[in-house]
Formats: structure tokens, C-alpha cells, sequence
């Protein structure tokens, strides 16, 4: 009876009232964010005495928040070329491989998922300033890397544990070589697996702020670091142009990653 | 027919020779993050007890100042407090979406994935901007007339907990809904039959079955929660520092590694054995932290 929607009685308008409430609460944030970006008050009063498109402009005509958003499409885009090509040989040998330790060496790849961002951060920090890295492009894909990495395997790891080895076996035995085999058979098998973890490497690194903090220099920053220092100054409405921008691409990829599941699955 | 043999001698005599298979494929990247991600980890560990001097000083400072362990302090409240509204909030919700009709569902989880995958700092500025005096939820709570005076809501603790529960509730939200899921609904119609009111069914038979997955979520809210930086640092005062704070601050402004190693160990014992505990319980989940 509890989990019958329909045979709830009156508890059924208090569930649904708590969802729909939550689901406001959730999305308050982020709708808020795209009224203010276009809202004519300094002081972001909402709701605004009018509106107009000036923060954009003062966001496209600031050669430091064009820099930065550069440099972090730069640097999302190297992150996600590596962590896809270095997960799928990953993948392979952790799914496929018959090696020692298996299972621990998987737990071990995924642990920068589970640590907490601001160790990492620090460490990286410190190992960077010893290397002469802080502050630089290597540095900071390197960094993202380490953090897209897990995401990377998870993702191809499970596409590749749910495909049959037998057909990219029956394709050799068709006379194809082994690697022929990989490129022309499981790779388009896996696609769904290789998109997912694109679009997560991307977002990963786009959206990373902690470690680009610690990693970043006067000269070189990502987008949130740029947010992040100019909301320590104030809380100006360029930054909710911004930030609608950051999210604008984050949907996008969302609604990507959606249609590509649909596409790829049928 | 010929090929054939080959291959299959080729397929046979290349295992044999490759094995341990699969060892080749990840050396790439078990070095890179043998080089990127442990040696820096441990290196920093390292400083704690070697600077300035060698010794467990650092460790002895931190857990003896009243200073250090009121953000310790700080730190669990926070988290409890976030994890317990998360639940709170996050079960009824979970349990909505578990049994409502999919299309209006399906709307619901778009929010959620949605609000997840916003960036981080731009939701917490939403928030900064939301609670601040002059901000829509005060100017909403003088019209609606339950106060004469705004609140402060931001740069303190319940700037904080509203932040981080804003984040936590999907994290909560999305096993829940898995566990509930799970659960027959004929053991539910059986209790009803038995003579269970609705109440009964709830405390007895809806809660229990679902109490693993409560747990095994909370657990990972805390966890998450321990280690936040940027909403605990945009949201909170200066009053309630947490541990991710604590370090950063060692590290940037005080420039003591030493220090800053412990807190950073501490962080990553408390965590990792949360972590373990989870794991001993429920197997392997995914997780996420920032």
C-alpha cells in the first residue's frame, strides 16, 4: 500500500508536495543565476529594475575572463583526449588482464574519486613547486588528469565488461588482425562507453576548482579560478554571466550525452 | 582451414607468452599515477612528521590546541547536520520518485542531475547572493511577515548547512531511490493485510527494509561533507572553520607543510576508514567529492 502511488490517500499530496518542493529548492540556484546574468541592478536586486545584456558585454570585452575561459576549454580538451585513450588501454588490461592484484590495482585507479579533493590539491601543489610545474599548461592537465582518470575507466570499463569478447574473437578468426579486430568490432561496440567518458573528463576538468586554485599563477588560470578570486573582491553580476556560461555548456553536454545514449542504443 | 589452425596456434601461443595478461595495457597509466597521484600524497603525509623537525610534533600541536580541535569540532557538526537534514529530506523524496508515474518522475531526476552537474561555484555564488541581507529570502521572509529584521543567514553555520545540504541532496537522493526501488511491494500489501495501519507499515516494515541503503548513503554524505572546501569557505564565517580550510590555510597562507600534512592525514584517516566502513557494509558504491 506504501508503495502503491495511487493507494496513498491524502499521504500521497504530502509526498508529492515534499518532491516538487525539493525539486525547486534544486533548481531555485541555478534559475536564479540566469535571471541575475541578465538583471540591470549592481547590486543584484531581484527582482531586477530592468533588463539588459551589459554583464555579457563586460564579460566578452575583459581580455582576462576570454583568457581564461580559453584556457580552460584548452586544457578540458587536452584532459580529454588523454584520460580517453589512456582509460580504454587501461580498461583493456584491467578487464580483460589476468594479473595479480587485479581487483586492487581497479580500487586503486578509482581512489581520486573517494579522496578528498583538497588533499590532493595540496599534495599536488607541493609536488609541483618542487618540479617547476606550478602555474603551467602541463601542470594543470596533469592535474585535471589525475581527476578525470577514474571517470575515464568507469566508464569504458563498464561498456567493455558488458561486450562479448567471442565477436572480436570471431573477427580474427574472419581474418582480421588482433588490433583490426579492436578497431573495427569492440571499439564501435563500446562508443557509448569512449562518449561517456569524454563528456565526463570534460566536465571534470571544466568544472574543477579546487586543485586549478592551488595550481593556478597570475598568467595562467581556469574560469573558476577566475570566478573564485573576483567573488573574494564582490559579488558583481559578470560572475553570474559567467557562471550561466559554465552552465550553459554543462546542459549542453547533458542533452549530448542523452540523445547519444538513445542514438547509440537502438 | 589452414588460417584457421594458425590462428588458433597464434591466439594460444601469444597467451602463454603475454601472461600475466593485461599488465602491458595498464603500465601507462599505473605510472602516471604512481608519479602524479600517490608519490605526491605520501610526500606530503611525509612532512608531518619530518618538519620542521623530525617527530610527531605537528600532531601533538594539532590535537592539543583548543583552536585546531574546535574546527575538528566544527567540522563533524557541520557534516552530521547536513546529512541528517539530507536524509530527512532526501528519504520522502527518494520514496516519491520510487512510486510516482515515471513521466513526472523523469522530470524530477532532470533536476537532479542537473543541479549535480552545475558547477560547483556557481551554485554556491547563487547562494552567497541568495542569503546575503539584502537577499531574496530575506526580502521574502519581511514580506511574507515572519520577521521585521533580515536574518543573517550567510557566513555563518547556517549559510554552511544550507549549502552543502543544497549539494548533498542528490547524493542522497539517487541510492535511496535505488533501494527503494528494490523493495516488493506484496511484503508492504502483505503487512496491510495482516492488520498494519499506515503508520505501522511506514516505522515497521518501510523504514527497516530501506535502512541499509539510509545508512550506506548518510555515510557517504558525511564522508563527502568532511572534505568540502569552496562552500564551507564562500558560505561560512570565520567563526566555524572546517578541515579542508584548516589546510588550505596552512599550506597558502602560513606557508607550514608540516602542519598542513597533519591536518591533511587526519582528513584522510577519518575518511578513508568512514570509507572502509561502508565498504565492509555494503560493497562498492560510486562516489564523488569536491
Amino acid at each position: 500500500m506504501l508503495l502503491n502511488f495511487d493507494r496513498l490517500g491524502w499521504w500521497k499530496y504530502a509526498l508529492v508536495a515534499v518532491t516538487v518542493l525539493t525539486a525547486a529548492f534544486l533548481l531555485l540556484p541555478i534559475l536564479f543565476i540566469a535571471a541575475l546574468s541578465f538583471g540591470s541592478s549592481q547590486w543584484l536586486i531581484f527582482p531586477p529594475p530592468g533588463w539588459t545584456l551589459q554583464w555579457y558585454s563586460q564579460l566578452f570585452a575583459d581580455p582576462q575572463w576570454l583568457g581564461s575561459a580559453w584556457t580552460s576549454f584548452r586544457i578540458a580538451s587536452i584532459v580529454t583526449v588523454l584520460s580517453v585513450l589512456l582509460g580504454l588501454v587501461t580498461s583493456f588490461g584491467l578487464v580483460r588482464g589476468t594479473f595479480l592484484f587485479r581487483d586492487a590495482l581497479k580500487a586503486l585507479f578509482l581512489t581520486p574519486m573517494i579522496l578528498p579533493v583538497v588533499v590532493l590539491a595540496v599534495a599536488l601543489y607541493a609536488f609541483f613547486l618542487r618540479m617547476g610545474l606550478g602555474g603551467t599548461m602541463i601542470g594543470f592537465v596533469i592535474s585535471h588528469l589525475v581527476l578525470a582518470l577514474p571517470f575515464s575507466i568507469l566508464s569504458i570499463s563498464n561498456a567493455l565488461e558488458g561486450f562479448d569478447k567471442s565477436i572480436e574473437d570471431a573477427a580474427v578468426l574472419c581474418g582480421a588482425s588482433p588490433l583490426e579486430a579492436k578497431i573495427r568490432v569492440t571499439l564501435p561496440a563500446i562508443s557509448h562507453g569512449l562518449f561517456s567518458a569524454a563528456v565526463f573528463s570534460f566536465l571534470t576538468s571544466w568544472d574543477e576548482v579546487v586543485v586549478a586554485i592551488f595550481m593556478a599563477s597570475p598568467t595562467l588560470q581556469t574560469l573558476p579560478v577566475k570566478v573564485w578570486s573576483t567573488l573574494r573582491q564582490d559579488l558583481t553580476p559578470v560572475i553570474a554571466a559567467a557562471s550561466s556560461l559554465l552552465i550553459l555548456l554543462t546542459i549542453t553536454l547533458m542533452a549530448l550525452v542523452a540523445i547519444a545514449r538513445k542514438v547509440l542504443k537502438s | 582451414m589452414s588460417t584457421y589452425i594458425d590462428v588458433a596456434r597464434e591466439t594460444a601461443t601469444t597467451s602463454k607468452a603475454a601472461r600475466p595478461a593485461g599488465l602491458g595495457e595498464i603500465m601507462p597509466a599505473l605510472i602516471f599515477v604512481g608519479i602524479f597521484f600517490i608519490v605526491p600524497v605520501v610526500a606530503l603525509l611525509l612532512r608531518s612528521v619530518l618538519e620542521p623537525v623530525v617527530g610527531f610534533g605537528n600532531y601533538a600541536e594539532l590535537l592539543g590546541s583548543a583552536t585546531y580541535l574546535k574546527i575538528f569540532a566544527n567540522t563533524f557538526i557541520v557534516s552530521g547536520l547536513v546529512t541528517a537534514i539530507s536524509l530527512l529530506i532526501g528519504f520522502p523524496v527518494a520514496w516519491t520518485l520510487a512510486i510516482m508515474p515515471t513521466r513526472l518522475a523523469s522530470v524530477i531526476f532532470a533536476v537532479l542531475l542537473l543541479s549535480m552537474w552545475t558547477n560547483l561555484l556557481a551554485r554556491t555564488y547563487a547562494w552567497m547572493v541568495l542569503l546575503q541581507r539584502t537577499g531574496l529570502i530575506n526580502k521574502m521572509l519581511i514580506g511574507m511577515g515572519l520577521i521585521d529584521r533580515p536574518l543573517p543567514l550567510v557566513n555563518n553555520l547556517t549559510g554552511v548547512t544550507i549549502g552543502m545540504t543544497y549539494i548533498m541532496l542528490p547524493f542522497i537522493i539517487l541510492p535511496l531511490y535505488g533501494v527503494i526501488k528494490k523493495i516488493d511491494p506484496a511484503i508492504l500489501q502483505a503487512a496491510a493485510l495482516c492488520g498494519a495501519n499506515r503508520w505501522q507499515c511506514l516505522t515497521r516494515v518501510l523504514l527497516p527494509l530501506a535502512a541499509r541503503g539510509m545508512v550506506a548513503g548518510a555515510l557517504m554524505v558525511f564522508v563527502m561533507s568532511l572534505g568540502y572546501y569552496v562552500t564551507p569557505s564562500l558560505l561560512g564565517g570565520t567563526a566555524n572553520m572546517m578541515l579542508a580550510e584548516l589546510i588550505a590555510q596552512f599550506v597558502q597562507s602560513l606557508v607550514n607543510w608540516g602542519m598542513g600534512g597533519a591536518a591533511a592525514l587526519v582528513l584522510l584517516v577519518v575518511t578513508l576508514s568512514l570509507y572502509a566502513v561502508q565498504l565492509r557494509l555494503f560493497g562498492v558504491q560510486n562516489t564523488g567529492g569536491r
